[in-house]
């Protein structure tokens, strides 16, 4: 081998760094490589531990507190962190040997773990459970974090005010339990966010405070407490009656209000979910609206209101996207409602170039829907 | 797609900055090119890149490959550098797929090089604090690593166990946590 072309010629702090790209117990076993690496994981950049099925090693849960706990304690505790990702997907066979007492145990070293790594000063903070994991009940403040993703995670009140993390441009719950001790709304606080994925929310819907960078945002909601079933009902989100009106002043908007600064948005909600259409009530305008991903939420059949109530409010508007599903059981849910004339729509779509409709079979309700949309001279393609 | 005449308004429009490598080749680039390494950026902010700015760290060879890198990321600079400010401009994310599909490739096809020229790609991406090229480079050897026993990742990279026996076995005990 020639000379020189050994690793031994990259500095310590390269080492570190390509050590952040490993596994943790992989980083940690380099320490048997020669003398000179011995240390060298103690100061990884990175610190990521994955744990899931078909993994010998931390395939247990005692294993893993274990190896949790050790790294914790023999890793340099001031050395600074680029990225951690914990993850805990997919449990699978070693839950059943899961004690109380594990429990706790692992809630404490994850806990543990991830303030560690705000401390450490964190760029990227990765944590994605299995079992649903409660995070302790304290703001995030950190210099340094700009990105955070939680999957499966119980999350609360004082938990989402990121108003101390000023360069904090992405931010990711997916499945995550939005609980308050008193059962009112959370509010998130994340003034610097460029990108906000909120998906599959469960609990109540948070508030969205005031994004003014906000450029990206997908908000999925299908499964939350604010649902109506339409059985010994009669709200007015069953009778389709709900009021539609423009935002002023003093307004309860929920999720609709803080995403009125995006360039690009998805929304997407199941029929029975309400909080979509409450926040109609005060539609903000969408000024710097591009690009839109609407799900059949926002074409029930025969009831275009909220579809058309978006598209009035997006005066610069450039591409829709409409993903409707033709499954079975949404089907049978479908409300009836009566076909509205559209005033005032001749406004709107003044820059919409492309609506594109993704759908597994062209039924009679996108039938209704294209005819709906050719009343504005709209061309469509169908996929 | 230039016309006469717009070959040099563009010149005017983008600064141009020379990089003079430790064998002294010249290397002419945009600045825009050029910024994607801090400590270049540094330095243009200091104002002192008058007359080039000599690189005695680093080979014309890996020069230029690093310039072939900064050439091409530098449309998609503004996320991928983690710079904040400038990362809020919706450039970055409205760039087309089909790009950054590109640039993917582009990637993949750069690391196509033999061990040593990764490792001084490696040190200039430090030297001239280019974190995208540090990342893609440093993550090339750690998915090598992967998976490897530890005589198997000495084998590879020329590392001398200079640990006695009885060392390697305290170490050994001392993490055995990490070793099941």
């Amino acid at each position: 081998m020639p000379p020189g072309a050994g690793i031994d010629v990259l500095p310590d702090e390269v080492l570190h760094h390509i050590l952040g790209f490993l596994e943790a117990q992989e980083s940690v076993r380099t320490c048997v490589l020669a003398r000179r690496w011995r240390h060298l994981w103690k100061w990884a950049t990175g610190v990521r531990i994955v744990a899931h099925d078909g993994k010998s090693f931390l395939g247990s849960v005692h294993k893993l507190c274990n190896f949790f706990d050790s790294l914790l304690r023999h890793r340099n505790p001031t050395s600074p962190l680029h990225t951690c990702e914990l993850t805990f997907t997919s449990f699978g066979p070693w839950m059943s040997g899961f004690s109380s007492e594990d429990e706790d145990r692992w809630l404490c070293l994850v806990n543990a773990w991830f303030w560690r790594a705000v401390s450490c000063q964190v760029q990227v903070l990765i944590l994605r459970s299995g079992p649903t994991l409660a995070l302790d009940e304290r703001p995030v403040a950190s210099r340094h974090l700009t990105r955070l993703e939680l999957e499966c995670v119980m999350v609360n009140t004082r938990f989402l005010d990121f108003s101390n993390c000023p360069l904090l441009e992405h931010l990711e719950f997916r499945t995550c339990f939005f609980d308050a001790d008193d059962g009112s709304r959370l509010r998130i606080c994340s003034p610097s966010l460029v990108s906000l994925i909120l998906d599959d929310i469960w609990g109540m819907a948070p508030m969205l405070e005031s994004m003014p960078s906000l450029v990206k945002a997908v908000v999925a909601t299908e499964d939350s407490l604010e649902y109506c079933r339409k059985v010994e009902c009669n709200c007015e989100f069953c009778g389709n009656s709900y009021s539609i009106g423009d935002d002023t002043g003093n307004n309860g908007c929920v999720l609709l209000k803080g995403l009125s600064e995006a360039k690009d948005l998805a929304l997407i909600s199941a029929p029975e979910q309400i909080i979509f259409k409450k926040d109609l009530r005060w539609c903000p305008i969408f000024s710097k609206l591009k690009t839109l991903l609407l799900n059949e939420y926002w074409c029930l059949p025969d009831d275009f209101r909220a579809l058309v109530c978006i598209l009035e409010h997006s005066p610069v508007l450039e591409k829709l996207t409409l993903e409707l599903s033709s499954k079975e059981d949404r089907q049978q849910r479908e409300r009836k409602g009566t076909l509205r004339p559209m005033e005032g729509s001749a406004a709107i779509l003044e820059h919409l170039k492309i609506i594109e409709i993704r759908c597994d079979a062209v039924d009679e309700k996108i039938c209704k829907l294209t005819l709906f949309l050719c009343a504005f001279n709209i061309r469509l393609s169908l996929n | 797609m230039a016309s006469a005449g717009s070959g040099d308004e563009k010149a005017a429009a983008a600064a141009m900055i020379t990089l003079i490598s430790s064998d002294n080749e010249k290397f002419e680039v945009t600045e825009a090119t050029a910024t994607l390494s801090q400590t270049i950026r540094h330095m243009i902010e200091d104002g002192c890149t008058d007359g080039g700015v000599p690189l005695p760290n680093v080979t014309s060879k890996i020069l230029a490959r690093v310039i072939e890198y900064c050439k091409k990321h530098a449309t998609a600079a503004a996320g991928e550098e983690g710079s904040s400010s400038s990362f809020s401009d919706a450039a970055f994310l409205e760039v087309d797929r089909a790009f950054l599909e590109e640039l993917e490739e582009f990637d993949d096809a750069f690391l196509e090089v033999d061990r040593a020229t990764l490792f001084d790609l490696i040190l200039a991406a430090n030297y001239l604090d280019i974190k995208g090229l540090l990342n893609l480079t440093c993550q090339k050897v750690a998915d090598s690593v992967k998976g490897k026993t530890p005589e198997q990742i000495r084998e590879m990279y020329n590392i001398v166990n200079d640990l006695t026996p009885e060392e390697e076995a305290e170490i050994r005990r001392e993490t055995q946590w990490a070793f099941e």
